[in-house]
C-alpha cells in the first residue's frame, strides 16, 4: 500500500470514531450489566446498592432454565437448517435462471417483510391446524421460515464476489459438479456460511413475537424476557440479559479459537 | 488386526448398552414411584404474576399440582392466542371483565355451577357481577378488583391538585402527562369528567362531546405507554401524571419507594375487575374448579390482595377480615377495613366508583378508531 | 481422453445464467432453443428444492391465510370466514392509516440512511485500517450485540435518555439544560440504531474486506485523493454489500414496534403500532391483516428494487 494517502490525523480520527461506535453499541449492554446488581427494583440514579438477589432469583426460577434450554435447542437447530436452506437458494439464484425464478426468490425473501405480530398469529393458526403447535418444533419451524432469507442474502452476497469462471475452470479440469461444489464453492463461501450460522442463531435467540404465539406453554427465553418486561419490571430482566450475553460470548470465543486453530493447522499442514 | 478391533469395539458397545438396559430395568420401580408422585399440570392463561410462588405455592403443595403459566401482555393477544390454539390447551383463564364477555361470546369458556363457589361470602355488589353471568348462567368467578383514578408524582403535584381529572390539563404538566395505552380506561375517565352518570353508556351527543374534550388534551401528552413503559415513565419521573391507571401500578411502585400515588378524584373513579374462568375442552375441570375455590377463599384472597406483581382489592368479606389480621398495614393502605367509613366498598356504594365496561351505545371499534385518530393527531 | 460432459464446457465457455437446474447438455453442443431436452438433474435440485419445499409447506399456507384473513368479518368478537372487502375500504380510507404509513416510510428511510452513513467510517476503518488480529477482534466484538436481547438493550437506553438519566446527569454540571431525548423521534432513531448498527457494519464490512486492493492501489498510483478514492473506487466496488445492508436496515425498522413504543413513546404511532392497536377493537385481526399486507407489498417492492440495483450486471 503506497504511503501517498496515509495521513496520521485521519488514521487516528477513524480509530477514535470506531471507538465511539463501539461505545454506543455497548453502552446499553454495560448499563444493563451494572443495573443487574442494583438492589433497587427500578433503575434510577444514583444506584441503590450492590446486591446479588436478582441473580439468585433468576437462578432459582426453573422456568427461566427451561426457557434457556428451549432457546438453545431451537437456536442451534434453526441456524443449521436455515443456513443449509439459504445456501441452496443462494446458489440456485447465483447459477441458474429459470421460469418462475422471480416467484422463487419472492417466496424465499418474503418472510422478513411480514410484521411479526401478524405472522405469529398466522403461523399459530396454521401449525395448530396440522397439530404442530405449542412445542419447540413449532418455534424451530417458524424461525427457519424467518431466518433462512437472512442466510440466503448473506451467502448470495458472498457468491457475488466470486468469479463464475472458477466453477467452469474446475469442470474443465475434470471435476464433477459435486466435487467442484466441495472444493471450490463451499470453501469460498466459508466466511459467509459462518456469518449466516451466527446471524440466524442470533435472530432466533432474540425472537419473541412469533415465539409467543407458536411456542404456547413451552416458552423460549426471549418470550420470558418480554413477559418480565410487560409484567414484572425488575432487574431480573438485566440478569437474563447478562446471562445470555455471557453464554453467547463464550460460544463466539470458542468459535474464534476453533477457526484460528483450523486455519493455522491447515497452514502448518501444507 | 483391524477386524478384531472392530469386533471388540462392537462387543464392548454391546456390553455397555446391556448394562444400561439392565440398570434401567432395575431402576424402573424407582422411576414408577417417582412417576406416581409426579404433580398434575394445570395450565393457566393470565396476566403476569398469577402463577408465581407467592400466590400458588400453598395450593400446589396441598393438591400436588404444578402450574404451567402462559402470561399475556394484552387481552387482545390473549383472545387471538385462544382463538387459534387447540381447545383444551388452557385449563384456567384469568381475564378482565370486558374480555370475559368476549371470551363467552366466542365460546371459549365453560359454564360454571354457582353452587360450587362461595358467593354468599361476597359483598352483595359482587355476587351477580354483570358480564360474568349470561341469561342467569355463570361463566366466570370474580376474584379481584381495583380502582382507577389519577396517578401522579407526589413531588410534583399535591393530593388536592390531583383530586380532579382537570389536573391533566394543568400547564405545568405540559408534555409530562402520559396515557396508559388503552382507550377504555382513558376515555372512561374523561367521560366521568363530563359528568356522564354512566361513563360507558352515552348517547351520540355525549360521545361527540367526549371526543372533542379528549382532543383538547392531546398537546399535553408526552407518550402512550404499555405496562413496562408506564412503570419506567412514572418511576424515573419522565411522566408526572398518568391517565388510565390506578393503584395496581402505583401501589407496586410505592412498595419500592417511588414517589407516586393514585387518588380517586371528585368526579369519581373506575373499577377494573378480574375473574377466573375454566377453558372450554379442558381435561382437568375438577382441578380447575378447586383452584378457583382456593383463590376465592379467605386465604387465597389475602394472597391475591398482596400479590407481588400488582396489588388488588378483595370482593370477599371474610377475606377482608383475614387481611386485617394478617397484614393490617396493607389493609389500611388499600382501604379494606370493615369499620372504615371510606373503605373500598363504601366508595362504590356512595356512587364514586363506576365499573369499567365495554361501551354500550357505540361499538368497541368506534371507541378504538377514535383512540387511534387521537394518537395520530 | 475426452472431458466428461458437463454443462457449458464447450471451448471453455463460462456457464451462462441461462440454465435450468434440471438441464444437462452434452459438451460442445450449442443448445437449439426449441429442441432443448429438460431432464431432472439431482445436483441442481438438491440445492434449489429444500428452500422451495420448506417455504411452500410452512410459509405459503400462513401467508395465504393472512390474505384470506383480511377479508374475514368479526362477529361477536369471533373471527368468521367471509369475503368482506369492507376491511380494506375502511382501513385504506382512514387518514390515520396513511399518516402512519408515510411516517413509517420516512422513519425507516432515515434510519437506513443514517445507519449506513454512521456505519461506513467504522466499517471502512475495520476493513482497511486495522491489522488482521485487531480486525478479527473488532468483528468478534461487533457480533456480540447480536446475542444480547434487543428488548433489554432498548430498555437500558431509557436509563440514558430520560430527563433524569445518565446523559442529562452528565451534561448538567456543564450547565447544559436537560435535553428531552425520550418519547420523541430522536429516541426512536436511537432504538433503530441499536437494532441495526451492528448488522449494517458487519454487512458493509463483508463487502469492503473483499474489495480488490489492487484497485485502490491503482487509484493511488494515479494520484487520486483520499476521499475521491473512497467515493469513486471503494464504494462502487462494495456496492452490493452497502445496498444490502441499507435494505436490511429498512426492512427491520419498518416492522419494528419495540423502539417506537419504548423509546419513541408511541407518539405518533407507526404502522407496527397501528397493527397492535387495531386488534384492540375486539379481535379485529382482519383489519390488522390489511395493514400487514400493505406493509408486505411495500417492502417487497423496495426489496426487489434494491436487490436489482445491487446486483446490476457490470460485465459479469
Amino acid at each position: 500500500m503506497s504511503d501517498f494517502n496515509r495521513s496520521a490525523p485521519v488514521e487516528w480520527g477513524l480509530r477514535a470514531y470506531l471507538l465511539l461506535i463501539f461505545a454506543f453499541v455497548f453502552a446499553p449492554i454495560a448499563a444493563s450489566f451494572v443495573f443487574s446488581f442494583n438492589v433497587d427494583r427500578f433503575p434510577s440514579l444514583p444506584l441503590g446498592g450492590f446486591s446479588l438477589t436478582w441473580y439468585q432469583q433468576v437462578a432459582a426460577d426453573p422456568l427461566v432454565w427451561e426457557g434457556l434450554r428451549n432457546t438453545l435447542i431451537a437456536g442451534i437447530t434453526v441456524s443449521v437448517l436455515a443456513t443449509a436452506l439459504g445456501f441452496g437458494a443462494a446458489y440456485t439464484d447465483f447459477r441458474y435462471n429459470f421460469f418462475g425464478k422471480s416467484l422463487y426468490l419472492a417466496l424465499a425473501l418474503l418472510p422478513p417483510t411480514i410484521p411479526v405480530v401478524i405472522l405469529g398469529l398466522a403461523m399459530l393458526a396454521f401449525l395448530a391446524n396440522i397439530g404442530l403447535s405449542g412445542a419447540i418444533h413449532s418455534v424451530i419451524i417458524a424461525h427457519v421460515v424467518m431466518c433462512a432469507p437472512f442466510a440466503m442474502a448473506i451467502i448470495r452476497l458472498r457468491l457475488s464476489q466470486m468469479d463464475p469462471s472458477l466453477e467452469a475452470a474446475a469442470w474443465n479440469l475434470g471435476a464433477s459438479q459435486w466435487v467442484a461444489m466441495r472444493h471450490v464453492i463451499l470453501p469460498f463461501c466459508r466466511p459467509a456460511l459462518f456469518a449466516a450460522l451466527f446471524i440466524t442463531m442470533a435472530v432466533s435467540f432474540d425472537e419473541f413475537a412469533v415465539s409467543w404465539f407458536v411456542s404456547g406453554l413451552n416458552e423460549t427465553l426471549p418470550v420470558k424476557v418480554l413477559g418480565f418486561l410487560q409484567g414484572q419490571v425488575s432487574p431480573k430482566i438485566n440478569v437474563i440479559g447478562t446471562f445470555v450475553f455471557i453464554t453467547s460470548m463464550t460460544l463466539v470465543v470458542l468459535a474464534q479459537i476453533l477457526l484460528v486453530k483450523r486455519s493455522t493447522g491447515r497452514a502448518a499442514g501444507q | 488386526m483391524a477386524d478384531r478391533t472392530v469386533l471388540s469395539g462392537t462387543r464392548r458397545q454391546f456390553l455397555r448398552s446391556g448394562a444400561a438396559l439392565a440398570g434401567g430395568l432395575l431402576a424402573t420401580p424407582f422411576l414408577n414411584r417417582r412417576a406416581f408422585a409426579q404433580p398434575v399440570e394445570l395450565t393457566m392463561l393470565a396476566w403476569y404474576g398469577h402463577a408465581e410462588p407467592d400466590v400458588v405455592a400453598a395450593f400446589e403443595a396441598e393438591h400436588n399440582v404444578k402450574f404451567k403459566p402462559k402470561y399475556y401482555t394484552g387481552g387482545d393477544n390473549m383472545l387471538g392466542l385462544i382463538a387459534q390454539s387447540p381447545p383444551g390447551t388452557f385449563d384456567v383463564i384469568l381475564s378482565d371483565a370486558e374480555y370475559v364477555q368476549q371470551l363467552n361470546a366466542a365460546g371459549y369458556i365453560e359454564e360454571l355451577d354457582p353452587a360450587d363457589y362461595n358467593f354468599d361470602d361476597y359483598f352483595p355488589e359482587f355476587q351477580q357481577f354483570p358480564g360474568h353471568w349470561q341469561d342467569g348462567k355463570l361463566f366466570s368467578v370474580l376474584t379481584r378488583f381495583g380502582f382507577l383514578g389519577v396517578a401522579y408524582n407526589t413531588d410534583a403535584i399535591s393530593e388536592k391538585e390531583a383530586s380532579t381529572y382537570n389536573v391533566y390539563w394543568d400547564e405545568k404538566l405540559t408534555g409530562k402527562v402520559g396515557h396508559f395505552d388503552w382507550h377504555l380506561p382513558n376515555l372512561g375517565q374523561i367521560s366521568l369528567l363530563q359528568d356522564n352518570p354512566s361513563p360507558y353508556d352515552i348517547d351520540e351527543d355525549a360521545w361527540e362531546a367526549l371526543q372533542e374534550k379528549t382532543m383538547t388534551l392531546r398537546p399535553q401528552i408526552g407518550g402512550f405507554f404499555d405496562y413496562g413503559g408506564t412503570f419506567s415513565s412514572l418511576q424515573n419521573g419522565q411522566m408526572l401524571a398518568m391517565a388510565g391507571i390506578g393503584d395496581w401500578i402505583t401501589g407496586t411502585l410505592e412498595r419500592n419507594g417511588a414517589k407516586v400515588r393514585s387518588v380517586i378524584p371528585e368526579e369519581g373513579g373506575l373499577q377494573w375487575t378480574e375473574s377466573f374462568s375454566i377453558g372450554k375442552g379442558t381435561a382437568k375441570a375438577d382441578l380447575a374448579k378447586k383452584w378457583i375455590q382456593y383463590i376465592t377463599s379467605p386465604e387465597g384472597q389475602v394472597k391475591s390482595a398482596t400479590m407481588a406483581a400488582y396489588p388488588a382489592l378483595i370482593p370477599n368479606k371474610d377475606g377482608w377480615e383475614l387481611l386485617a389480621t394478617e397484614d393490617p398495614a396493607e389493609a389500611k393502605r388499600q382501604g379494606m377495613l370493615l369499620d372504615d367509613p371510606n373503605n373500598a366498598v363504601e366508595l362504590i356504594r356512595k356512587g364514586r366508583i363506576k365499573y369499567r365496561q365495554l361501551p354500550v351505545q357505540q361499538s368497541l371499534e368506534d371507541w378504538n378508531d377514535f383512540w387511534s385518530d387521537y394518537k395520530g393527531a | 481422453m475426452t472431458a466428461p460432459s458437463r454443462p457449458g464446457l464447450a471451448a471453455g465457455r463460462v456457464p451462462a445464467r441461462s440454465e435450468t437446474p434440471g438441464q444437462v447438455r452434452p459438451a460442445g453442443v450449442q443448445p437449439a432453443p426449441e429442441r432443448e431436452r429438460k431432464t431432472v438433474s439431482v445436483y441442481g435440485l438438491t440445492f434449489s428444492l429444500p428452500m422451495l419445499l420448506w417455504q411452500l409447506i410452512f410459509f405459503l399456507a400462513p401467508l395465504l391465510f393472512l390474505i384470506a384473513l383480511s377479508f374475514w368479518t368479526v362477529r361477536n368478537f369471533r373471527m368468521e370466514p367471509d369475503f368482506n372487502p369492507d376491511n380494506w375500504s375502511r382501513m385504506l380510507g382512514r387518514s390515520v392509516f396513511w399518516e402512519a404509513y408515510l411516517r413509517t416510510l420516512l422513519l425507516s428511510a432515515s434510519a437506513a440512511i443514517v445507519t449506513s452513513a454512521l456505519a461506513f467510517p467504522a466499517s471502512y476503518a475495520i476493513a482497511f485500517k486495522l491489522s488482521d488480529t485487531a480486525r478479527r477482534w473488532a468483528i468478534f466484538l461487533m457480533v456480540i450485540p447480536f446475542f444480547t436481547s434487543y428488548l433489554v438493550r432498548v430498555y437500558s437506553w431509557q436509563i440514558f435518555l430520560s430527563d433524569n438519566g445518565i446523559i442529562n446527569a452528565a451534561l448538567a454540571p456543564l450547565g447544559l439544560g436537560p435535553f428531552p431525548m425520550l418519547n420523541s423521534d430522536f429516541g426512536t432513531m436511537v432504538g433503530y440504531l441499536t437494532l441495526c448498527l451492528p448488522l449494517v457494519i458487519l454487512l458493509q464490512l463483508f463487502s469492503l474486506i473483499f474489495v480488490d486492493r489492487n484497485l485502490v492501489e491503482a487509484a493511488h498510483n494515479l494520484r487520486c485523493g483520499r476521499l475521491r478514492t473512497v467515493f469513486e473506487v471503494v464504494v462502487p466496488a462494495a456496492r452490493v454489500g452497502l445496498t444490502i445492508a441499507a435494505l436490511f436496515c429498512f426492512i427491520l425498522t419498518f416492522g419494528d414496534f419495540v423502539s417506537p413504543l419504548y423509546l419513541g413513546g408511541g407518539d405518533p404511532p407507526t404502522l407496527s403500532i397501528l397493527i397492535t392497536d387495531t386488534t384492540k377493537s375486539g379481535q379485529q385481526w382482519p383489519r390488522a391483516a390489511v395493514v400487514a399486507l400493505v406493509m408486505i407489498a411495500t417492502l417487497l417492492v423496495i426489496a426487489f428494487a434494491a436487490v436489482r440495483f445491487a446486483y446490476r450486471e457490470r460485465g459479469r
